[in-house]
């Protein structure tokens, strides 16, 4: 797969959340491959191209990232710091938070420490896939996503 | 005699009695004086004699006065610390009488390590030095038991300023010092209280929090995927299937709220509510609008300008549940017609009455209705998870207001809060 083509990292640790959310992705057809991880300790593994990740046309670092707040291992907010620490172009990818929680701390820290949007996971499949083409229509169609250095020259739009 | 002596020292002085030729007494200071020529021969003496019955009796007033009072022990000590005079006070407080004590060390007072420890030195040191001693501590009387002492030591001085001893008030102050430490103890037992109470808390808000998270996660599975199996499968399905699949659903969102009621309740218990003036009607039009019934289904009645002093969240949840039941608890057929009417109530509260025309509660469940999980019908017939009333109860309450229903079954029920008034004529 070329890198160029729009990749969404889902990092969910619930498998029937990632399930639905996977499927009203379909349904809302979000332009991008949905990739699923199921733990914090994974996601970083994966981002960083270690291990069982190493090859990046297989896995591809991600355009956009979803990223539950409550993972096993390491939580949504260290896999977003991990990510936000980083020298190079991963820094710079957008990240969606997305959680059960609407507690304030919950919030406050995901901005803290850099997220660029947080979502609470609605309580009907019906929202969730109003919720899902909002973030369609934001992500894909109306913003840039940066720009990769050597590869990605154009956003999902184009 | 006194001439003996005024001619041996040169000098004789003495106090006394001394009779007028009337006959009357005066007390008399009087001083001989040996005269003596240029030789040294005694050739006679001079006496003088000074009326000074006014000052005798001023302080004998003085001493009795002293020597009197019972609450402060009042004695003095000469430079080194002996006592040299002692009052009824201090035979009261400290056991010692008179003949017992004068002559003794005043470092009996003390307690052993006081004692010890050179205390009475440095009372006595400090006193002359800065002209005064105020301390408060533990002293022993003459039986041996302590008592907690508050005391005054002052220098007394001669005319060219050298201290000759000194004066010492005083206080037996126990029971002031035991209401302290009573006072300090349970300041101390209700901060312990305190700290406890806020870990309780914050195990409760752990819980719920987790409780929020963890028990709706597969409540949104349950619904998701019967949602999806009726988009995506439900052609194939007959009647039977897709009445299942709605159970399925109902049961899910019922839970789904039965949980959203029971953390809104418990955290009405919890969260701190600040108050500040809440506007009723706009309160009451902004739940109406966000809930189904819309904001025109309420007929406002009354002085609706009013403003209360409330917590704004907790408000809109107690007028949330209250309205949700007026147009919920309905005879079939019937519409609904819902009055929301405000007054002025007694000791400056307000009362916001919401009026239905609904079935009623007979009066022996008016009380038992605002309690948790009280449910007066079944499911099929008004669906709820029966903690509503208990969060307007909980809500009111905390708010320092009160709640109450007055009903016709068959014709209606008025469910009344009141709450404390804003200050009248003060923008919120």
């Amino acid at each position: 797969m070329r890198q160029t083509d729009p990749v969404l990292l889902l990092i969910e640790d619930d498998p029937a959340d990632a399930r639905l959310i996977q499927r009203a992705i379909e349904k809302v057809d979000i332009p991008a491959k949905v990739i699923h991880i199921s733990d914090g300790d994974k996601a970083v593994a994966y981002l960083a191209g270690e291990g069982a990740y190493a090859d990046r046309d297989q896995y591809p670092l991600p355009w956009l990232m979803m990223v539950d707040v409550k993972l096993p291992k390491r939580s949504g907010i260290e896999v977003l710091q991990w990510v936000r620490a980083q020298e190079g172009f991963i820094s710079s990818t957008p990240v969606v938070m997305f959680s059960s929680s609407s507690h304030g701390v919950d919030i406050n820290a995901a901005y803290h420490y850099g997220a660029n949007s947080y979502l609470v996971k609605p309580e009907s499949s019906h929202q969730l896939q109003s919720m899902l083409s909002l973030v369609k229509s934001y992500w894909f169609l109306v913003s840039q996503f940066p720009h990769h250095p050597d590869q990605r020259g154009k956003s999902a739009a184009n | 005699m006194e001439l003996r002596v005024a001619s041996e020292v040169g000098r004789f002085e003495d106090e006394g009695w001394r009779v007028r030729k009337d006959g009357s007494r005066f007390w008399a200071n009087v001083v001989i004086t040996a005269i003596r020529n240029k030789e040294g021969r005694l050739v006679g003496f001079g006496k003088i004699t000074r009326d000074l019955t006014e000052r005798r009796i001023a302080e004998q007033r003085y001493r009795m006065l002293v020597e009197g009072v019972k609450d402060y022990a009042i004695y003095s000590l000469d430079k080194d610390g002996t006592v040299t005079s002692w009052n009824a006070g201090a035979q009261r407080i400290k056991g010692y009488t008179a003949d017992e004590i004068v002559g003794k060390h005043f470092s009996n007072f003390y307690t052993a390590e006081d004692a010890e420890a050179g205390m009475p030195a440095r009372v006595l040191d400090t006193a002359r030095k800065e002209g005064h001693f105020e301390g408060e501590g533990w002293r022993v009387r003459k039986d041996g038991s302590r008592f907690w002492s508050s005391v005054v030591v002052t220098p007394i001085h001669d005319d060219e300023g050298n201290v000759t001893g000194f004066s010492k008030v005083t206080r037996d102050i126990t029971d002031r010092k035991k209401l302290m430490d009573d006072l300090q103890q349970h300041a101390h037992e209700l901060e312990v209280q305190m700290a406890e109470r806020e870990r309780t808390n914050a195990e409760l808000e752990a819980f719920s929090y987790s409780v929020s998270h963890d028990l709706r996660a597969p409540l949104r599975a349950i619904e998701g995927f019967a949602s999806a199996l009726e988009e995506d499968y439900g052609p194939q399905f007959d009647e039977t299937a897709k009445d299942y699949l709605n159970q399925i659903r109902s049961a899910s969102i019922r839970m789904s709220r039965l949980v959203q009621d029971l953390l809104a309740y418990g955290r009405l218990s919890r969260i701190e509510l600040v108050m500040r003036q809440v506007d009723i009607q706009a309160t009451l039009e902004s739940v109406a609008r966000e809930s189904n019934v819309g904001a025109s289904a309420l007929i406002f009645e009354g002085d609706m300008y009013r403003k209360v002093i409330a917590h704004e969240p907790t408000l809109i949840q107690v007028f949330a549940n209250l309205i949700s039941n007026a147009f919920k608890f309905q005879k079939r057929g019937t519409k609904a017609i819902v009055v929301v009417r405000t007054e002025k109530a007694e000791e400056g509260l307000v009362r916001i009455s919401v009026i239905d025309n609904g079935i009623g509660i007979a009066p022996q469940h008016r009380e038992k209705i605002f309690k948790v999980f009280e449910r007066l019908h079944g499911m099929d017939e008004f669906p709820g998870t029966g903690i509503g009333l208990a969060i307007v109860k909980r809500g009111v309450e905390r708010m320092g207001g009160r709640v109450g229903v007055d009903s016709v079954p068959g014709h209606g029920s008025t469910f009344w809060v009141e709450l404390p008034a804003a200050p009248e004529g003060q923008a919120s």
